[in-house]
């Protein structure tokens, strides 16, 4: 829900429950007041006929109506000395339906006989009231949302705008693709602040971004040369003539981590290459050939694991893209395949029209799913150093295709939709 | 064979010297740019190993001062940025080949010689040692008079061995060699020796010596004695 939505919701609850309650209030003593009104009328028409009767001698002791609505009767002896009043229905002519009535009745004495006077009034004042204030309010309460409707429309586009900017803008910001945030200045001074908060935030997560990425840089481009010479030198210990097995074992051992720590480098390197935009040439890659060449490389290796290789491939996927990449994904996603097959398992490899999947058997991880795409992460039993998937990951990362990884039936399948729409796995 | 070595971290500088030296080869060392012209000017090298960052300039300099007259050098780009464009740089502007730090020697040995072969006149393209000779772009080799087909990774294998007489080779070194990438892949080793396995059963078949011995737990070695 907008925050602006759910404050006008709860503004506009309010406002009908206040009107509601004021309108029963309004109702009842407006009712209230008419009533008092009404009866107050009622006995000075009392007094009235009184006079009436006293100062005319022709209406005395006669029985008579002086409208429709007042009636005099002669009585004999008083049966009450009651003032009665009640409220009942009666014919209206004009309505030509029941409407109420007010009567009051009583037996008084003038001029020394009795009388009984019946005063009646229509009450339909009430009636037309309550309905006439129901209506107001009614519209009240309609004016009071449409209001709120008008000026949510107007906030939005007006007062709220800069923070929809910003928060388009925020939505826009890539951390690897770098640049900064701008936001216009607005006439809100909280939209400045949080603007100006956002902008301090957003250039010091850049920086310590491209600071971290620099130094990954460095650190493996400068641990080279060390390296180089670390192995080098370890080369030239290894072609002494008078070497004992230990010793021989000892560099042996130091020159297998020196290999590791280069493969690590190279794949460190890697990943800094891709975020740095450094494979920005282009090219149409047909997978379905790439992929060849690349199971063609791998022959001997799938051949002494005596892998079932099924291949499905689809001429018509081209994707444009740099090709050393191109190469690297596919190389990586095969190696990965056939390192971590097991003997006379199956290698499943579909090039479709939008997508690419390598399937392979093996062991379920010993990790969760979402992990395998993590740098240094590996199976066990396989001399890797862990990174291959993670290029793979960037790789599709830095063209936005959707990668995903699935473990079903003793397979392993990994699927690259290439189209920006994704699909569900079938 | 003569080669001017460029490279101005001292260590590594003075174990590729070593190295190169140990298998006959006579190294000049140079470690920056302008040591490097110098030498150039006064010597003709049969191979220049080159690093591209060096504290005076490029590597790439030392390249477009050679370019400009006629030279018969092979040119070894060695680098710490494994970077492409730098390899597609070098390449366009007349190197000839390319490796990246950390290499391994044996490595850098049979680049060097790759490199020169190409260089040199056609009747000297051949790989001779002693009764065995084998010619690049084919996969054959000579024992003596006897003419063996072989694979192709074999014969590259055959190649680096020769490049590289009487050193102790790595089994890791020998699988970058013939697989770059996927030495890492678990059975390369087995490969390797099978594939030696092979080279040996048919150079001691048809009458050659067998000159590959095995360095227990580290690989092999290649060498008349």
């Amino acid at each position: 829900m907008k925050l602006l939505n759910a404050t006008n919701r709860f503004y506009i609850i309010v406002a009908l429950a206040l009107l509601l309650v004021s309108s029963v209030f309004l109702v009842y003593r407006v009712v209230y007041v008419i009533d008092m009104q009404i009866t107050e009328h009622m006995l000075f028409k009392k007094l009235q006929i009184e006079k009436q009767i006293a100062s005319q001698p022709e209406l005395q002791r006669r029985s008579f109506y002086i409208s429709d609505l007042i009636r005099v009767d002669t009585i004999s002896k008083f049966t009450t000395f009651k003032v009665q009043i009640k409220d009942t229905l009666m014919y209206g002519e004009l309505e030509e339906a029941e409407i109420p009535y007010r009567v009051m009745t009583y037996e008084q004495e003038i001029l020394g006989d009795a009388y009984r006077i019946s005063i009646s009034q229509r009450l339909t004042q009430n009636r037309d009231l309550v309905s006439g204030i129901a209506i107001t309010f009614l519209l009240v309460a309609i004016d009071i949302i449409a209001c709120f409707y008008f000026l949510n429309r107007y906030f939005s586009s007006t007062i709220w705008r800069p923070f929809y900017r910003a928060l388009d803008t925020l939505k826009r910001f890539d951390l690897q693709r770098g640049g900064r945030v701008r936001f216009e200045p607005t006439e809100i001074n909280e939209f400045n602040a949080l603007n100006e908060e956002l902008v301090k935030l957003t250039d010091k997560v850049s920086s310590d971004y491209r600071n971290l990425k620099e130094f990954t840089e460095n650190m493996s481009h400068e641990t080279q040369t060390p390296l180089a010479i670390i192995r080098s030198k370890l080369e030239i210990l290894l072609q002494a003539d008078n070497l004992s097995p230990e010793q021989l074992e000892q560099i042996r051992s130091t020159l297998d981590a020196i290999n590791r720590l280069t493969k690590m480098n190279r794949g460190l390197i890697m990943l800094t290459r891709i975020d740095n935009e450094q494979f920005s040439d282009e090219e149409d890659i047909r997978f379905s050939e790439l992929v060849q060449r690349r199971l063609v490389d791998l022959e001997l290796f799938i051949q002494s694991r005596e892998l079932h290789v099924e291949t499905e491939l689809n001429n018509e996927l081209v994707v444009r893209m740099n090709p050393h990449l191109a190469d690297i994904l596919v190389s990586n996603l095969l190696s990965n395949a056939i390192k971590y097959n097991i003997s006379g398992g199956r290698l499943e490899v579909s090039v479709f029209s939008d997508a690419i999947s390598i399937s392979n058997s093996g062991k379920a991880l010993t990790f969760s799913d979402q992990k395998i795409f993590e740098r240094f992460k590996r199976g066990d039993a396989v001399d890797s150093i862990g990174l291959g998937l993670a290029i793979v990951k960037r790789i599709c990362d830095h063209y936005h295709y959707f990668l995903s990884y699935q473990y079903q039936d003793d397979l392993h399948r990994f699927y690259i939709q290439f189209t920006k729409e994704r699909r569900n796995i079938t | 064979m003569k080669i001017l070595i460029v490279e101005d971290e001292r260590d590594l500088l003075d174990s590729i010297d070593n190295y190169l030296s140990g298998i006959g080869m006579s190294c000049t060392k140079a470690i920056n740019v302008e040591q490097a012209l110098d030498c150039l000017v006064k010597e003709d090298f049969d191979c220049i190993l080159l690093d591209i960052g060096l504290p005076d300039g490029s590597g790439f300099n030392v390249i477009e001062a050679m370019q400009q007259k006629e030279h018969k050098t092979g040119i070894v780009i060695i680098s710490a940025r494994n970077s492409l464009d730098d390899r597609l740089t070098g390449l366009n502007i007349g190197a000839d080949d390319y490796v990246t730090k950390p290499f391994h020697m044996s490595e850098l040995i049979a680049r060097i010689k790759s490199v020169a072969r190409r260089r040199s006149s056609q009747d000297r393209k051949a790989i001779v040692f002693h009764e065995l000779k084998l010619i690049p772009d084919e996969m054959v080799m000579y024992v003596g008079e006897k003419m063996l087909t072989m694979t192709k990774k074999e014969h590259e294998l055959m190649i680096y061995l020769i490049s590289n007489p009487n050193r102790v080779l790595t089994r890791e070194a020998i699988a970058e060699h013939l697989w770059g990438d996927h030495a890492e892949m678990a059975d390369s080793f087995d490969f390797i020796y099978s594939h030696i396995k092979n080279l040996r059963k048919k150079i001691v078949d048809n009458g050659g010596k067998d000159y590959i011995k095995s360095v227990y737990g580290v690989g092999y070695k290649f060498a008349a004695e």
